[in-house]
Parts: structure tokens; C-alpha cells; sequence
């Protein structure tokens, strides 16, 4: 159970929140760069942190994230014109450029200097990996770029797609530390997907069926581990760091690529989920990518054009009671991202977390809420900065392994969840 | 057998023989004690469980040494004092004979 007001602290993320504050810290995902493909393409509406922006990338090829509302009398730029080196609002024509800065005024003669002094709000939009990356925060601490390994490996070893999630971003964060719930609503994925099924590990996963988890802290995050028996005098951990705010990787199975998320908030009520998929070693084959774009795995399959799941709460995310009651799906709802989707939606947009009742495999939950409050504060109280902005904190990795009963698993994992350029992953 | 008594809000105080090793909150829930749940089982995950330890023994037994009990009356509980404690947390020792606690008027 959580306190009300640490609910809404932790929930509310806009402008001049104490958690608004804290993610404004980091760089985060503000689109995939398939989303702006070309020189002078389709400007795209991004809103991010209760922030109503527009990313466009000029015909220079730099990339531009500034307010969507323009100087002139507030209409969106979405429909301007994005044209030699700025976007031109299709209203009265006045133009920008990539640092939100005003280049013309029509209206205006030429030899008056009208529009140097009109900038709008603008954020730097830097292409990372798959990701263009934004930084909303102080720009005398902007940070380094982030090094997460799905974004720093050859393009042919990884993936990234995106989905919209109809809640606030904890809950779905959440969802991601809680590895207790796989064994139930995604058990029927272990079998059947392409992207999971045929590692030993499975058979551990299967044979066990509950887990006790254990918990570390790390400098960025924690170390969620999940322990089930093995052979004789062993046991099978699975181990999830979360790195804060909200990164997590989901720990591998046999050789497959290895997948996660970052959460997003688009605001209070929703927010995206990115979710990658990449291999530390070796190119994604055409099988791996054909079966991620499809939907398989942790991806989605979406709308065309859009990045709304096909399942989605307006269609009680194509349900199936017969699959269901047939034990493909425990919860009658195909594939991992929308299982989980269609749950952490079903809590309401901002779940009333003074409900509910916790017990001993939400140890994970209870620690992630414990750091991002005491970051919060103490990144408003004294200004220290959060763990998970120095990019040292992001080279990390999922890991399954099989240790003897006697070894603790900080020890028996403390090469594996660190990651190791052209080093495989750690996985059984 | 050491005596645990609880205090409720209402002042009604329920004395209680305890086993030596067994937590608070199990001597609590044994023996139905009201306003103590223990909803987790005695994981310090839940917060149900919550106590204050009266003095002169919230100096035997001492403030929260779990981090996760820590966590959880930072977060959870309504009401947290300097000698708030998870009984589930308190192992029942002879020393600790007559230990006080007084129980809120809600858990979580
Ligand atoms: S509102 Fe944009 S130019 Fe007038
Ligand atoms: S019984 Fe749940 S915290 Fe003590
Ligand atoms: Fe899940």
C-alpha cells in the first residue's frame, strides 16, 4: 500500500512535479527515428512529460523537437510546411528553425529584427541507435548520451518497436519488475512463442512454479532476482535490472535475442512503451525480425500508421474465452505485450495504490517506489543527481543462470549483468 | 513464556503469552489480537502489521534494521512515528518480557 500523496509524487510527472523534475534529468525516447525518415519529411506531434511538442527533421538533416504551438497566435506547426532548413506555420507563415528559434516573419520589413526575438521552447533530438533521444531538463547538466546496449550495438543486432499504453507510466513500470506474474498470465507464451520457446531454462521455469525473489541494489537501479530449483543442489535464477527511472531487461532464454522496455510518459494517463530486442553478438536473422515485426515476443502488432496496438481497450484487446478455457492463453489474450497491456489498463489510468495489498513477491515493487521517492527528494531538497543518468549505469544486462544452492546471486552474476561489448549474454 | 500486550487505540490492552522466537505479529495474529493483520505473512512487504513500540523497550529492540521494513514505513503506513516498528519484524526474546506496544487505529 502506498500512501496517497506518495501515489500522486510518484504518478505525476508534468511541468514543476517533484517527478517531472527527477525525469527531466535523464535522456529519454521521444520517437523512433523511423518516424522522421527523411530531409523535410512529415512533421510528428510528441508529447512527453505533459509537454505538447514537434519533432522535425529540416532539410539539413539535423533533427528539431520545439514547442507544437506557434509565437504567432498559438496555432499547431503540425500542419506547417517543413521546408528549407524550417518549419513555416500554415497560418500567417511564420518560420522556424531546429532550436525553436524564429527566422521570418512575412509581415514584418526585413531590415527590423522582429523575429530574432521570437524562440519558442526547444529540446536537442539526437539520434541514438534506433531512438531519438530527448533531454528536457537543465541544459547547463545535460548529461552524456546514453549507453544502453540495444542502442550501441551494430544496426543488425538489434530491434525496437513502440506501443501506446493507456495508463500512467508506474503501473506499467511496474508490471516490468514484477517477474512473479509470468508464471501465470504469460505462461502459455513459454511454449508456443517463437521468441521464447525451446531453452532449458524454460523447463526450470515450468517446474517451479513459485519463485522466491530476492532483491539488490546497484548503482542505478536494482537487481531483481527470481530463484527457482534446478537440477539437485541447484537453483536457476533469473535475474532483471531496472535501471531509473524506468529501463528494464527481461532476463534471456537460450540463445534468443535478448528484449526490455523503457517506459515513457506521454502524461499522467499514458504513456509509450519502447520495447528492443537485440543479440550481443550476432545479427538478428530474417526468422527473429520477421516474427518481432509480426507482433511476437514482447512486441506488439499495431494499427498501421499508428502505434495503438490492434488490441486495444476499445476492442477488450480481442479477448478469446475459448483459448482461454482451451489454457493457450491463461487470460484469453494473445501475445506478451498485450497480456500485460490489457492488465495494467484494466487498473484505471492512475491506479488507487492505497488499495491494494502487497505481499512478498512485490518486494521489487516496494524498493523501485522506495528509490525513485528518495531520488525525487533528494534531487529537490539538495540537488543531488538521480541514480541512471550517468551513462556508466547503463551498461548493464539481464542474466539467467544456474547456481549451487550455496551461492548468493549478487556473487554468482556479478560478471553476467554487466555489459561486455562482443561478450554473449549469460543464459541457460 | 514472555507477555506481549497490545494496545489498542481504543485503550483496551490485550496481554498475550508469547513463544521465544516467534515475531510479534505472529504472537499478535495467534492469539487474535485486533487491529494486527499480517496480511504478507511476516515478509515486511505488506505493512499491516504496523506497531508502536512503547518506551522503555523501543530501546531493546531497537529502530527497523531490514532496508525493506524501512521502505515500507516510509511508503506504507499512515502514520509513522519515531517508535513505529513492523511487528512482523520483532522477534519475541525473555528479555523483551512485558514488551508494549500500542496498535493504530488502522492498518493499511
Ligand atoms: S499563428 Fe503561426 S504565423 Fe500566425
Ligand atoms: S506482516 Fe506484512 S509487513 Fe509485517
Ligand atoms: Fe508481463
Amino acid at each position: 500500500m502506498l500512501r496517497t500523496e506518495i501515489n500522486e509524487l510518484l504518478t505525476q510527472t508534468g511541468p514543476g512535479t517533484r517527478m517531472g523534475d527527477l525525469f527531466r534529468q535523464y535522456w529519454m525516447p521521444a520517437l523512433l527515428a523511423e518516424e522522421l525518415p527523411e530531409n523535410d519529411c512529415a512533421p510528428v506531434r510528441v508529447k512527453i512529460l505533459s509537454e505538447r511538442l514537434l519533432a522535425f527533421r529540416d532539410s539539413d538533416g539535423r533533427y528539431g523537437l520545439i514547442d507544437e504551438f506557434c509565437a504567432h497566435r498559438g496555432v499547431s506547426l503540425w500542419f506547417g510546411r517543413n521546408e528549407e532548413s524550417g518549419i513555416r506555420c500554415a497560418y500567417h507563415g511564420w518560420k522556424y528553425d531546429v532550436t525553436g528559434q524564429c527566422v521570418e516573419v512575412p509581415s514584418e520589413p526585413e531590415t527590423g529584427n522582429f523575429c530574432a526575438n521570437v524562440k519558442l521552447r526547444a529540446y536537442p533530438l539526437v539520434k541514438v541507435g534506433d531512438i531519438l533521444w530527448t533531454y528536457l531538463g537543465d541544459p547547463a547538466q545535460q548529461p552524456p548520451l546514453p549507453e544502453f546496449e540495444f542502442v550501441r550495438v551494430p544496426d543488425e543486432q538489434t530491434y525496437t518497436s513502440k506501443r501506446w499504453q493507456e495508463c500512467n507510466w508506474l503501473q506499467a513500470l511496474e508490471g516490468g519488475i514484477d517477474s512473479s506474474h509470468v508464471t501465470f498470465l504469460h505462461s502459455g507464451q513459454l511454449n508456443s512463442d517463437p521468441l521464447f520457446k525451446g531453452s532449458k531454462g524454460n523447463d526450470y521455469n515450468k517446474g517451479d512454479l513459485k519463485p522466491f525473489f530476492e532483491v539488490a541494489d546497484t548503482d542505478g537501479g536494482l537487481l531483481i532476482a527470481a530463484r527457482r530449483n534446478a537440477e539437485e543442489g541447484e537453483y536457476y535464477w533469473r535475474v532483471t535490472p531496472w535501471v531509473m527511472p524506468s529501463f528494464t531487461m527481461v532476463p534471456p532464454r537460450g540463445d534468443h535475442p535478448v528484449h526490455g522496455h523503457i517506459w515513457v510518459p506521454i502524461d499522467d494517463e499514458n504513456c509509450w512503451v519502447y520495447t528492443f530486442d537485440y543479440h550481443p553478438v550476432r545479427p538478428l536473422t530474417d526468422d527473429e525480425l520477421s516474427h518481432m515485426h509480426a507482433g511476437y515476443g514482447v512486441h506488439s502488432e499495431n494499427v498501421p500508421g499508428t502505434y495503438r496496438p490492434m488490441a486495444n481497450k476499445d476492442n477488450d484487446y480481442l479477448m478469446d474465452r475459448e483459448a482461454q478455457r482451451r489454457g493457450e492463453q491463461f487470460s484469453g489474450v494473445k501475445g506478451i505485450a498485450i497480456q500485460d497491456a490489457s492488465l495494467q489498463e484494466s487498473m484505471g489510468p492512475i491506479v488507487d495504490r492505497t488499495k491494494e495489498r502487497l505481499v512478498a513477491t512485490d518486494t521489487g515493487i516496494i524498493k523501485a517506489r522506495q528509490k525513485l521517492r528518495k531520488a525525487a527528494l533528494a534531487l529537490a531538497e539538495q540537488g543531488v543527481t538521480p541514480p541512471g543518468v550517468d551513462p556508466e549505469h547503463h551498461r548493464v544486462r539481464s542474466a539467467a543462470i544456474v547456481l549451487p544452492h550455496e551461492q548468493p546471486f549478487q556473487e554468482g552474476v556479478a560478471e553476467a549483468v554487466v555489459a561486455r561489448p562482443g561478450v554473449a549474454q549469460t543464459t541457460v | 513464556m514472555p507477555k506481549v500486550v497490545y494496545v489498542g487505540s481504543d485503550g483496551v490492552a490485550s496481554a498475550v503469552d508469547a513463544v521465544v522466537g516467534e515475531s510479534v505479529m505472529v504472537a499478535a495474529t495467534k492469539n487474535g489480537v485486533p487491529g494486527i493483520v499480517g496480511e504478507c505473512g511476516g515478509n515486511a512487504s505488506c505493512g499491516t502489521c504496523h506497531v508502536w513500540v512503547r518506551a522503555p523497550y523501543f530501546e531493546q529492540v531497537g529502530p527497523p534494521g531490514e532496508d525493506l521494513e524501512e521502505d515500507l514505513l516510509d511508503l506504507g503506513v499512515s502514520d509513522r512515528r519515531c517508535n513505529s516498528r513492523l511487528s512482523c519484524q520483532i522477534q519475541v526474546t525473555d528479555d523483551l518480557d512485558g514488551l508494549t506496544v500500542d496498535v493504530p487505529a488502522e492498518q493499511p
